[in-house]
């Protein structure tokens, strides 16, 4: 239903306020504050005391990943970002947990690029990353592998190379 | 110079202090300041620097306030603001008048103290807010609203206090003519302004500290106070991008207002002896005269007295603007009156500010077992 609107309101000091009622009739607000945090209240249907909670910039990135459907699980992060000046170029990124199948073999070896049309952009290991690993790069186990590609692609990686 | 060094060194302290306490700074700097000065120990002294230093933290703190003062906003705000306002504007203003008169105060003095009775923090107030996390409130908005309105009225008290023994009338033309001009330099400066602001070097805030310089010393020349200057600055400049020049002051703000608070204290002088009955009256008067205008704005705005309590516990503190006004126009006495009062009702004012709720609850509880329900008020 489009009966949701969205009021925004600048409060002087304070920062900016966004405000919108559910269907339900439940209120969400949110205070971008000066201060550089961002707080999050909700107030029930019929009742009159909201709850509240403030969040670092990246803590609301990261609410607002999870709230846009974009978190699969904890461990798989995937954004798409869509380019409306290039005909609307979609790309996906999604990250994945080398599982112990295929750990220990290269990137060359697994024929990503032949097998999905997706690339590894980037791995995790350890904290340390590793940006654009060359085709001779060896998977460990407990690598994050983030990989770049349309989303069919990214489902083909997730269905030919997650199962090897 | 060694004293403007110890005196910053224990706000410092206090700084980190109150805020792991999260409660406000300014009374314990104004405090500090009394226990390092004239009043306490002796050891701190005001001389050529900190009296720059001093004048520096009041330019800034209007300077600001001036940014924020968007008139176009308050014009499209201004029955919700008009009647909150006027009620605290009365409300404290007359308590505070005639408390002061009554007290023994002349009656330019007992202006000066009801002025700086009836003006609240905004820092506190906003913080408050902020940290209790009541912004979802719907007295939230009225709080925030009411302090643009009493800075507002702070300003036109400035414009009458200074004009002094000059015409009204011509003072009013000037300050307006001030105002046009720089309006006139940010609109048709816009482009290079913003250029400048964008500049990611040192450019931006040099020129932000010049430019507020350079305006405040044109005082001089015009027979306009500094203060009137820099504020007609920040509402010229506010047309711009407020958010980067609030962004390229806020150091000086930070670090000059500490001093100009600290030193307020060390130049507090109990030696004309202390009136502790006054002064006892004096902070009763303003807690409980904001307690009124608190409620009657609940019961006007949100038809709640209730809420005017959530109102008056965020609205209890005197701050930065009192301690202005104070050692603009303050003698001695009245300085002291003051500086007792910003201490006293900023530190209640830090726990009713966050106890409010509780307290608003346990009235409600306690309305309830004895009559028919209330009425609950949502959040809108």
């Amino acid at each position: 239903m489009s009966a949701m609107s969205l009021r925004s309101l600048n409060l002087p000091g304070v920062g900016t306020k966004y405000e919108f009622e559910t269907d339900k009739g439940d209120t969400v607000a949110i205070f971008f504050t000066k201060t550089g945090t961002i707080q999050m209240y909700t107030l029930q249907k019929d009742c009159h005391t909201p709850s509240a909670a403030e969040m670092t910039p990246v803590e609301a990135r990261r609410l607002g990943n999870i709230l846009s459907g974009a978190i699969i699980e904890a461990d798989q992060e995937s954004v798409e970002i869509a380019f409306s000046a290039l005909a609307d170029l979609r790309v996906t990124i999604h990250s994945f947990l080398i599982p112990k199948a295929i750990a220990g073999r290269t990137i060359e070896d697994l024929q990503i690029r032949a097998k999905t049309g997706a690339t590894v952009i980037a791995v995790c290991r350890h904290d340390r990353n590793i940006v654009n690993p060359p085709p001779a790069f060896v998977f460990e186990t407990g690598d994050a592998a983030l990989v770049i590609g349309e989303s069919d692609q990214i489902r083909m990686f997730e269905r030919e190379i997650m199962v090897e | 110079m060694e004293g403007i060094v110890l005196a910053l060194f224990v706000c410092l302290l206090l700084a980190l202090i109150t805020k792991y306490l999260s409660v406000p700074a300014i009374p314990f700097y104004i405090l500090a300041g009394v226990l390092l000065g004239k009043a306490g120990l002796g050891l701190v002294t005001s001389d050529v620097i900190s009296r720059f230093f001093s004048d520096m933290g009041l330019i800034f703190l209007l300077f600001f306030m001036g940014l924020g003062l968007k008139p176009e906003r308050i014009a499209a705000n201004r029955s919700a603001v008009l009647t909150s306002g006027i009620i605290d504007l009365n409300v404290n203003m007359i308590i505070g008048f005639v408390g002061a008169y009554l007290l023994g105060f002349s009656i330019m003095e007992s202006l000066i103290v009801a002025s700086a009775f009836y003006i609240s923090s905004t820092a506190m107030a906003i913080t408050s807010l902020i940290e209790n996390r009541k912004l979802m409130l719907r007295e939230a908005e009225t709080v925030i609203w009411l302090m643009v309105f009493e800075d507002l009225i702070l300003i036109i008290f400035l414009a009458i206090i200074s004009a002094g023994n000059q015409n009204l009338i011509v003072f009013l033309v000037k300050i307006l003519g001030v105002l046009a001009v720089l309006y006139a330099l940010a609109h048709y400066g816009k482009e290079f302004l913003i250029s400048i602001l964008d500049r990611d070097d040192e450019l931006p805030i040099i020129f932000t500290f010049a430019a507020v310089l350079t305006t405040a010393s044109f005082s001089m020349y015009l027979g306009v106070p500094e203060t009137m200057m820099v504020i007609a600055l920040g509402v010229a400049f506010a047309t711009t991008d407020p958010d980067a020049f609030e962004q390229h002051a806020r150091p000086f703000k930070d670090v000059f207002l500490v001093v100009f608070f600290v030193f307020f204290g060390v130049t507090i002088d109990f030696s004309g002896g202390v009136n502790w009955y006054m002064i006892t009256i004096i902070c009763l008067l303003a807690i409980v005269s904001k307690l009124i205008s608190g409620i009657l704005t609940g019961i006007f705005i949100h038809g709640s007295a209730l809420s005017g309590l959530e109102i008056w516990g965020n609205t209890i503190g005197r701050g930065e603007f009192s301690i202005a006004i104070a050692v603009l126009y303050g003698s001695s006495i009245v300085g002291t009156t003051i500086a007792a009062m910003v201490i006293v009702t900023s530190i209640i004012g830090s726990f009713t500010a966050k106890y409010s709720t509780s307290l608003r609850r346990g009235i409600m509880h306690f309305g309830r077992k004895k009559s028919p329900p209330h009425r609950v008020h949502l959040g809108r």
